[in-house]
């Protein structure tokens, strides 16, 4: 039998702190979203870029609701709320931005002030949909399952009513600039909100993917993580190994929610118009399924799941009627062949390691 | 004298059922403590009373001077009580390693803007936690599952693991419950030397809940015993051995006059 201190020698020493590993991944995020943005017109046409712009908005809507359905465990099925919330608070700012500012909407002489605009809609969008995730989280600390997931749907539906008893939108100028505030509210009711100009071009976009799957990625792998993760797994433990279950849950909600919201705002500068519906329950269930179908907990699952089901309803375009059918065909058997998602709480790269069931592993020797 | 642990008359009614009453529980530091009695006589109870699962409904507890009835679980943790599940409750999809780093979790900062930017302070904790998790497994003889996802374990080092990841919160009092149950003798054996060892090594002070007699009187020094909520006896194992309130209360479940072997539970 070995000793203490020769168990203690073979364990790996202490790696210094390398800038390398802390700043490459945001150098490949923007590195990323310019090859998207540069290499995709060279190959596909503009209908396809349209769609990996979607592609793009899901991956951040999926990868975000992980956070709270996937390390969290608490089942939200309110996503699509917080979407629409970053969805019109963004598309407000710009399209009102833009006349206050420029007494016009979408003048390509405004388009870098415009681009301005959308990031300056997009970060207030986040942070009040971040806010509306702190008072949903809130309830999550009382509610369990079932209860939970009520909950959060009623959140949706009563975003969309509340989106439905929006004013007219304004479009004159003149109008909004005597009176910002109330017109800031002009969302046009169930109509929907129409005008605002497509700034989220593709690096936009896939600059966002990037983030969002780095810094969920980092928050999986770092103590909060675990925390986040311990809940899901057992609450009663964690919280007697000193999770404090209230702070981590709202934490996972707010987070969520704040991704949630951009991808919400983004989305509705792609130039297509958010309207109430948008926060509906339909909207909610397919990021859910995203999650699901990737993996409870898998970032790059739910990156390949979310870039899937955008895809598989253009790919299946041609079988017309029976598109439906094989969508649902699909997606039972997936549910069956791996009941977990395509890699449970697991990354693409950790199924490469082989079959982790071997009784001897290298973990813990260097 | 001033005790680590220092539980006064706590007590705790389910409905009617008088599942704790008035139970004085005091442990000194570096003290091996145990809790008996025969089943359903209020052991885990008493574990939940001092855990704030459940919060005394008469009585105090005081952790090294400081009172903690009335905290929640996560903040009494942070004071520095630690327990182990009677039913083993360890997070089973993630892996060894991150089961006991969650431990260390309580004794660390977690900021937002740190953890997402890496920053130097938030690397340099990681790397600690993670040393100090693998000399914790060390000790247990589970460093080489590490990366074993923590429900593919066999059941004794299930057990052992959870104890490893009380540890992690480096706790002043450690409470053990029924840390042997579903071990071979020969388990049995190492998982006393390692309680005594790990006791020694840390300066802990230990409340075990046990129902493998030899183990007990083997390895406490002090015991209460508890029957119907109740404490019927409180002592050396030799005094508790000898008590006829003792006997009595084993006398149904085991059918011998001396409470030495295992006694059968459901
Ligand atoms: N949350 C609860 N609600 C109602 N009764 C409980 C609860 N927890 C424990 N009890 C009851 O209290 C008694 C003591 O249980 P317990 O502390 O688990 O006994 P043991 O000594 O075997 O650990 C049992 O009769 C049990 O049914
Ligand atoms: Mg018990």
């Amino acid at each position: 039998m070995k000793t203490l201190a020769q168990h203690i020698s073979e364990i790996s020493p202490a790696r210094a702190f390398r800038p390398v590993a802390v700043f490459v991944p945001w150098v490949v995020c923007v590195l990323l979203a310019l090859a998207v943005h540069f290499v995709s017109p060279l190959l596909v046409n503009e209908y396809w870029e349209s769609v990996l712009q979607r592609m793009g908005v899901f991956i951040v809507a999926a990868v975000s609701l992980n956070i709270v359905n996937g390390f969290t465990g608490q089942f939200s099925m309110g996503h699509a709320g917080f979407m629409a919330i970053g969805g019109y608070i963004g598309a407000g700012v710009t399209y009102y931005g833009s006349l206050i500012l420029h007494g016009s909407v979408g003048d390509p002489n405004f388009a870098v002030q415009g681009t301005l605009l959308m990031l300056a809609g997009l970060v207030a969008g986040a942070c009040t949909a971040a806010g509306a995730g702190y008072l949903v989280g809130l309830p999550s600390l009382r509610l369990r399952g079932d209860y939970l997931a009520i909950v959060t749907l009623g959140f949706g539906e009563i975003i969309r009513v509340l989106l439905e008893l929006t004013p007219k939108q304004v479009s004159d100028a003149a109008a909004v600039k005597a009176s910002p505030i109330v017109s800031f509210f002009g969302f046009n009711g169930a109509t929907g909100f129409a005008g605002t100009p497509a700034y989220a071009n593709l690096f936009w976009i896939w600059l966002f993917v990037a983030i969002t799957c780095v810094i969920a990625y980092r928050m999986k792998t770092s103590s909060s993580g675990r925390a986040f993760l311990s809940i899901r797994e057992d609450e009663i433990a964690a919280r007697a190994m000193g999770v404090d279950l209230t702070k981590y849950k709202v934490r996972a909600f707010v987070l969520a929610a704040f991704f949630g919201g951009v991808a919400g705002a983004l989305y509705s500068h792609t130039g297509v118009n958010p309207s109430p519906t948008d926060a509906g329950f339909q909207r909610s269930f397919d990021i859910i399924i995203m999650v699901v179908l990737g993996g409870l907990g898998s970032v790059s699952g739910s990156v390949l799941a979310a870039m899937i089901l955008v895809l598989m309803p253009e790919l299946l375009r041609d079988l017309q009627q029976y598109r439906l059918v094989l969508y649902a065909l699909l997606l039972i058997v997936m549910m069956l062949v791996r009941p977990k998602g395509l890699f449970g709480v697991k990354e693409i790269w950790d199924l490469s390691r082989g079959d982790r069931k071997q009784p001897v592993g290298k973990g813990g020797t260097p | 004298m001033s005790f680590l642990l220092d539980a006064q008359g706590i007590g705790i009614t389910f409905g009617g059922l008088k599942a704790v009453q008035d139970l004085t529980v005091q442990l000194p530091a570096g003290v091996l403590y145990g809790l008996i009695g025969p089943n359903g006589a209020g052991k885990t109870t008493a574990f939940n009373l001092i855990t704030g699962v459940y919060t005394p409904q008469t009585g105090s507890v005081k952790l090294a001077g400081q009172t903690i009835n009335g905290l929640r679980p996560h903040q009494i943790a942070k004071a520095g009580l630690s327990r182990t599940f009677q039913n083993i409750r360890l997070f089973g999809e993630l892996s060894v390693l991150e089961n006991v780093m969650l431990g260390s979790h309580v004794r660390g900062t977690h900021r937002l803007l740190a953890t997402l930017l890496r920053t130097p302070g938030f690397v340099a904790q990681e790397e600690a936690m993670k040393r100090r998790a693998m000399e914790l497994l060390a000790i247990f003889d589970l460093a080489r599952m590490a990366d074993e996802q923590a429900k593919n374990l066999p059941y004794g080092d299930q057990r052992r693991l959870e104890i490893c990841r009380a540890l992690a919160t480096e706790p002043k009092v450690l409470l053990l419950d029924e840390p042997a149950a579903g071990m071979n003798p020969s388990e049995k054996k190492s998982l006393s030397n390692t309680i005594r060892e790990i006791r020694d090594r840390f300066g802990l002070a230990v409340l075990l809940i046990e129902h493998d007699m030899g183990l007990v009187m083997e390895i406490c020094e002090q015991i209460t015993v508890l029957d119907h909520g109740q404490v019927i006896s409180v002592g050396t194992p030799k005094q508790v051995q000898a008590d006829p309130k003792v006997i009595e209360a084993y006398l149904g479940v085991e059918g011998s006059g001396e409470p030495s072997g295992e006694v059968s539970h459901a």
